[in-house]
């Protein structure tokens, strides 16, 4: 494939990977944070009071990794650390499934039960987040070369 | 004078029939309702007597907010029943906790209820549950407003309707209401967690 070509593939998956992270963090920011406290407390992983400050700042935490992701500067960075963000997010729903937890999911506001979907979605998002960092880096080094 | 008198005196007497005439609105006394009526927040609480995250709110979370909130007049708590077409017994436990409310006993049997759930969830016997804690009198009466009290899930069917406004879909469901706006938390959540956010409403 021509090098064009990847750079439009990476741009694609790059507009893909921030609006995922700018829809999960908006979705929870419009709803009060309590309520992503009772999705976090459905997971059973974290000690209560760590409930509140995790449901303050996760979702900003998303909606500005969305920012940086879309602004580009820095993307292989930023997408390896949504690569890793997603890891965490997919280790923890994979536990809850195998436990047989029945949780609200939480990741894009409430409403979501938990369920194989659930994992096959966030293994999509990972892959996505994956192929970005890859493509990010592969590009860096091309441009350094140069 | 007599002539002006004859008009007033009918609408007077009109106005008497027409407040005689209308259904009440409101029970004279609601026994779901706890606290202060000019409370700054009223947290209304959808549970269902055959749910275990239900059961852990209403055992571990609303006696700290009703001694901390509801008892110090700063908020007023509304209980609403949901039950569940899932659970084969809820609605007989819901009739028993309305029931025991008509008789002054709303609380007591409500957590009775809760906290038996494990003993009659498998057959329904809330009525054993129950009869620990009224003497054989209360059970009487309460066998008797069961079985024959054809409004007694009035408040029920007001509580769903309401439910339904509300969007809920799952319990426990909370809806804090302040300042006239409605928000719900859908689900179990820890007192502190729940206290920080009715402290941060608050402080609004």
């Amino acid at each position: 494939m021509k090098p064009v070509y990847w750079k439009w593939l990476l741009l694609v998956g790059r507009l893909g990977l921030a609006l995922i992270f700018l829809a999960a963090g908006i979705a929870k920011l419009r709803e009060p944070w309590a309520q992503f406290a009772v999705s976090l407390y459905g997971f059973k992983l974290l000690p209560d009071d760590m409930l509140e400050p995790i449901a303050k700042t996760l979702p900003w935490a998303e909606v500005a990794l969305g920012v940086a992701i879309l602004s580009g500067i820095w993307l292989r960075w930023f997408s390896f650390l949504a690569s890793l963000i997603i890891s965490v997010f997919l280790a923890v729903l994979i536990r809850s499934l195998a436990i047989g937890l029945q949780v609200d999911c939480g990741c894009f506001g409430s409403g979501e039960a938990l369920g194989p979907m659930t994992i096959v979605r966030d293994s999509s998002m990972l892959a996505l987040a994956a192929a970005v960092t890859v493509g990010a880096f592969r590009m860096h080094k091309t441009h350094t070369v140069k | 004078m007599k002539n002006s008198l004859i008009p007033a005196a009918a609408a007077l007497a009109l106005f008497a029939m027409t407040l005689a005439a209308a259904p009440p609105t409101i029970p004279a006394k609601n026994y779901k309702l706890s606290g202060n009526p000019t409370a700054a927040m009223t947290v209304e609480v959808y549970t269902d007597y055959e749910c275990p995250s239900c059961r852990n709110l209403y055992m571990q979370v609303l006696p700290n907010l009703t001694a901390e909130y509801v008892a110090t007049g700063k908020v007023q708590l509304l209980h609403r029943d949901f039950p569940l077409d899932m659970h084969k017994f809820t609605r007989i436990a819901t009739k028993y906790a309305n029931a025991a409310g008509q008789m002054g006993k709303y609380d007591l049997v409500a957590k009775q209820i809760f906290a038996t759930q494990s003993e009659w969830a498998p057959d329904g016997k809330v009525d054993i549950a129950v009869a620990k804690v009224l003497t054989a009198a209360e059970m009487t009466k309460i066998r008797e407003i069961v079985k024959s009290d054809t409004h007694l899930d009035d408040t029920v069917t007001a509580d769903l309707a309401q439910g339904g406004k509300d969007a809920v879909n799952q319990t426990p469901t909370l809806i804090i209401v302040r300042n006239g706006k409605r928000t719900k938390i859908d689900g179990f959540l820890p007192y502190p967690v729940l206290k920080s956010y009715i402290d941060q409403l608050l402080s609004k």
